[in-house]
């Protein structure tokens, strides 16, 4: 019995392996500009309270992190060619990339990091211990 | 039982691949899937440097045991200036996508070229960097002037050297097309490493710079 696989030449192409790199020069520039366009937007915010005179930190900051997030996932999946590659990389990247954000979410939790008041330590103190707390935990 | 195992390693021996191509059971190269194994790798390490400057960003001045000088990070950072660099590394990755296009329509000359232009750009990228630690430390912030500036100067450093990485490996690579054919998947991997380093680039200038 013999069979034998076809490979193009100049295919980077594996067997077996989807392999859909569909996006011309064109295609690449249009996704360039449209990086470009985000990231102004992103510098901008640091001009806004100048500009609108007001306290803009409460829109600036929940509007750098959409778009940082925008801007993550449109060089990964056009860039990276995520979007048109095998699944299982597709897996793998998400897999480091929720399992980071997982342990630091939690590492950051545990050091008060949401709660932090400003103090100048390592993180905010532990409440105080008085009679109250203690009658209260049974200590 | 014999006989079967023959039969299936006669089978095996009968399909024919071109000499540089190598099978894998996953249908994804080793070289790819090792590339992006290490990025997931790499999101960890990034995290944790991440996080670390999260914590310690706001906290100049002196901690028990430790170095304690007052200046604050963010009250040097050259907003104008960082943003520039920025733009810098985000059209070397579009340089970079033009380096595999051309190779996979097999223009060497051409992938040649936005080989050495990432280069280029990764290279100048890492000049603006030097120039804005030379210039935070003549300001009196060096790595060890407080918990802040050791966070900063180690998670901006960690991804220096990842762009210095990069830049290393795409001169290889321009020079190596130079004597013989490269695989259209050894730049397409190399491209990959390149554009990590722009996302995390993406998350630093965001996080450490813009967000106040």
């Amino acid at each position: 019995m013999s069979s034998t696989i076809e490979l193009d030449d100049d295919s980077p192409v594996h067997p077996g392996e989807h392999h859909d790199h569909g996006l011309s020069d064109r295609r690449y520039f249009n996704i360039f500009f449209a990086l470009v366009a985000i990231t102004a937007l992103e510098i901008s915010t640091y001009w806004w309270d100048d500009v609108f005179n007001a306290d803009t930190k409460k829109i600036a900051v929940p509007t750098l992190i959409i778009l940082m997030v925008v801007k993550f996932f449109m060089v990964a999946l056009y860039f990276m060619h995520l979007k048109f590659d095998s699944p299982m990389l597709k897996r793998i990247f998400y897999s480091g990339m929720v399992l980071a954000i997982a342990v630091y979410a939690i590492a950051l939790s545990a050091m008060n990091f949401w709660t932090d008041s400003g103090v100048n330590q390592f993180n905010d103190p532990p409440p105080a211990v008085t009679p109250t707390t203690l009658v209260a935990t049974g200590g | 039982m014999a006989e079967t195992l023959d039969l299936a390693h006669e089978d095996v021996m009968d399909v024919e691949f071109p000499d540089d191509i190598h099978y894998s059971s996953t249908g994804i190269s080793n070289e790819k899937l090792g590339m992006w194994v290490f990025l997931a790798s790499d999101c960890l390490l990034f995290g944790g440097l991440i996080s670390t400057y999260l914590l310690y960003r706001n906290r100049p001045g002196s901690i028990p045991g430790l170095a304690g000088s007052p200046v604050k990070l963010s009250s040097l950072f050259d907003i104008p200036f960082t943003s520039m660099t920025s733009f810098i590394l985000l059209m070397s990755s579009l340089t970079m996508v033009l380096a595999v296009n051309s190779i996979i329509r097999g223009d060497m000359p051409r992938t040649r070229l936005w080989l050495v232009s990432t280069a280029g750009l990764g290279a100048l990228f890492l000049g603006g960097q030097v120039y804005e630690f030379t210039a935070f430390v003549k300001e009196g912030l060096g790595f060890t002037s407080n918990v802040s500036s050791s966070a900063f100067f180690t998670l901006t450093g960690f991804h220096g050297v990842h762009v210095a990485g990069g830049v290393i490996m795409l001169l290889a690579l321009a020079a190596i097309s130079a004597r013989r054919k490269v695989q259209a998947e050894v730049v397409e991997v190399v491209g990959l490493y390149w554009h990590f380093v722009d996302i995390v680039w993406v998350l630093i200038f965001t996080i450490v710079y813009l967000i106040p």
